[in-house]
């Protein structure tokens, strides 16, 4: 091996990038060869120097919960409005469609829905949570998005399964709080499964169950405090929405089933709550 | 309805003939079925590419130089990536991922020097410590490491790239070469090259050898 080639092949030989064999050889020049052996020194340095010298940029810990909510979100707005448009290149012969074609009505829909949590996801941020009829209005208008959204896009459920014992594990791991999972197939109401959602700024779980042809999400998140507020129930585009709280969940049950039906589900659900 | 809409999509695109209009609608319907199949990928497609969060904030950073821009373009990559996901079969996701990190940094890249924008570069920044470091030599340390961060971000894109992606990610010259989309030939040499340019850019400065 003449300098030349032994030069050339440093960087790979530092980087553990070379056959047994070329590692032999160069090892034997750079015994022989003060200069080369020099030229192995600096580059070494060199690779020291950035490895420990140059900083590991950590994801905010904020990034990952929007990462989070933007994927749940299916059709999330790109926050890269511009680039987008070459951003969907879902296969190579129609990146010169428009990209507005792309989308099937669904999708458009999605789009509309994801909108609408958007902004009510801004406006609950403005207005402290159970603080006025106009924070809950907010609020419900989230609730229903996001009833609607499941519906919609094939997403109903991230765990499907009318067994509480499976249900209750995955949704224990992706939360940090534990809500009750309770099978009321008895009363009517059978378990179709569980969902993460995302609420308020935050990752709620969300039940499925059904009333005949007809599905009930119950979404459960912490109780900030000991609230004492009264039972709510608020009829909005057609949709039900049931509120109530225990020692410790919020709880919001949306339907398009009656209004009698939604309070049916709650006392089963309260009924089947052990007590604690 | 959805008929209807894609009808009106393919009499609206006089530009293409009438063959390359099947193929895109038979295209349409079957992708729009793959992507609600993927809606229930969800779980597992973050059980895959979520743990490489920070490498691919860490390259979006290198490549950006500046925060928001680096947020921005991770958000957009893990959305397209998540839309991409049935084309992922390997083990290995990191390259994978960190392949469309880059392209979407590179998208975003363009399209501000097209506009004009100048990038603010982020100077002040948390890092992470990746040793710990006695308090004696910590000062000499800063200093180093100050200065071979300036000196790489003076670096052009594609030498900035592959030494982030070498000494910092770790990758090996095949992965390097899926993300940077180069021929596995012409890694070693390009990195030899990034190298001595950054050795260039650190003398002068230093003042003394590395």
């Amino acid at each position: 091996m003449n300098c030349e080639e032994a030069i050339g092949l440093i960087g790979g030989y530092l980087d553990g990038e070379l056959d047994a064999i070329t590692n032999q050889e160069i090892e034997l020049h750079l015994s022989d060869c003060d200069k080369c052996a020099q030229a192995y020194e600096s580059e070494r340095n060199l690779i020291r120097a950035i490895a420990g010298g140059a900083p590991y940029f950590k994801a905010p810990a904020e990034l990952r919960q929007s990462i989070q909510s933007s994927l749940r979100g299916g059709v999330a707005r790109s926050p890269l409005e511009s680039v987008s448009e070459e951003k969907y290149p879902r296969v190579s012969s129609r990146t010169s469609e428009r990209p507005a074609m792309v989308f099937t009505p669904q999708w458009s829909w999605l789009a509309l829905a994801a909108a609408i949590i958007a902004a009510a996801i801004v406006a609950v941020n403005f207005v402290p949570r159970g603080q006025g009829s106009h924070g809950e209005q907010f609020l419900a208008t989230q609730l229903i998005a996001s009833h609607v959204r499941s519906l919609m896009a094939n997403h109903l459920t991230d765990v499907a399964s009318s067994d509480q014992h499976t249900v209750k594990p995955w949704l224990d791991t992706k939360l940090d709080f534990a809500p009750p999972v309770l099978d009321l197939t008895n009363d009517g109401f059978p378990l179709v499964g569980g969902r993460l959602d995302y609420i308020e700024n935050g990752p709620v779980a969300a039940l499925v169950y059904q009333r005949r042809k007809h599905f009930i999400n119950l979404f459960i998140w912490r109780a900030e405090s000991v609230m004492t507020v009264a039972d709510k129930t608020i009829s909005r585009q057609g949709y039900q929405l049931v509120h109530w709280i225990d020692g410790d969940f919020n709880y919001w049950a949306v339907s398009d089933v009656s209004d009698s039906d939604l309070q049916l589900f709650k006392q089963a659900f309260e009924k089947q709550l052990p007590r604690r | 309805m959805a008929a209807q809409l894609k009808a009106e999509y393919v009499v609206g695109s006089e530009d293409f003939d009438s063959s390359a209009k099947i193929v895109n609608f038979s295209v349409l319907g079957g992708h729009q079925q793959q992507e609600t199949a993927q809606e229930r990928e969800l779980p597992s497609f973050e059980t895959l590419m979520l743990p490489h969060l920070d490498a691919a904030y860490n390259l979006a950073r290198w490549l950006l130089r500046n925060e928001d821009d680096a947020r921005d373009v991770v958000q957009e990559a893990y959305l397209r990536a998540f839309k991409s996901f049935g084309g992922f079969h390997g083990s290995n996701g990191r390259p994978w991922l960190l392949t469309i990190v880059r392209n979407t940094a590179y998208s975003l890249i363009k399209k501000n020097q097209s506009a004009h924008v100048t990038t603010t570069l982020d100077e002040e920044e948390y890092l992470v410590d990746r040793e710990s470091v006695s308090p004696a030599t910590q000062l000499e340390h800063n200093e180093e490491s100050k200065l071979v961060r300036e000196a790489i971000n003076r670096l052009p894109d594609e030498f900035r790239e592959i030494l982030v992606l070498r000494h910092l990610e770790g990758l090996s010259y095949k992965e390097i070469a899926d993300v940077a989309q180069l021929a596995p030939g012409t890694v070693m040499s390009r990195l030899a090259r990034a190298r001595a340019k950054l050795k260039e850019f650190l003398k002068p400065r230093s003042g003394k050898e590395i």
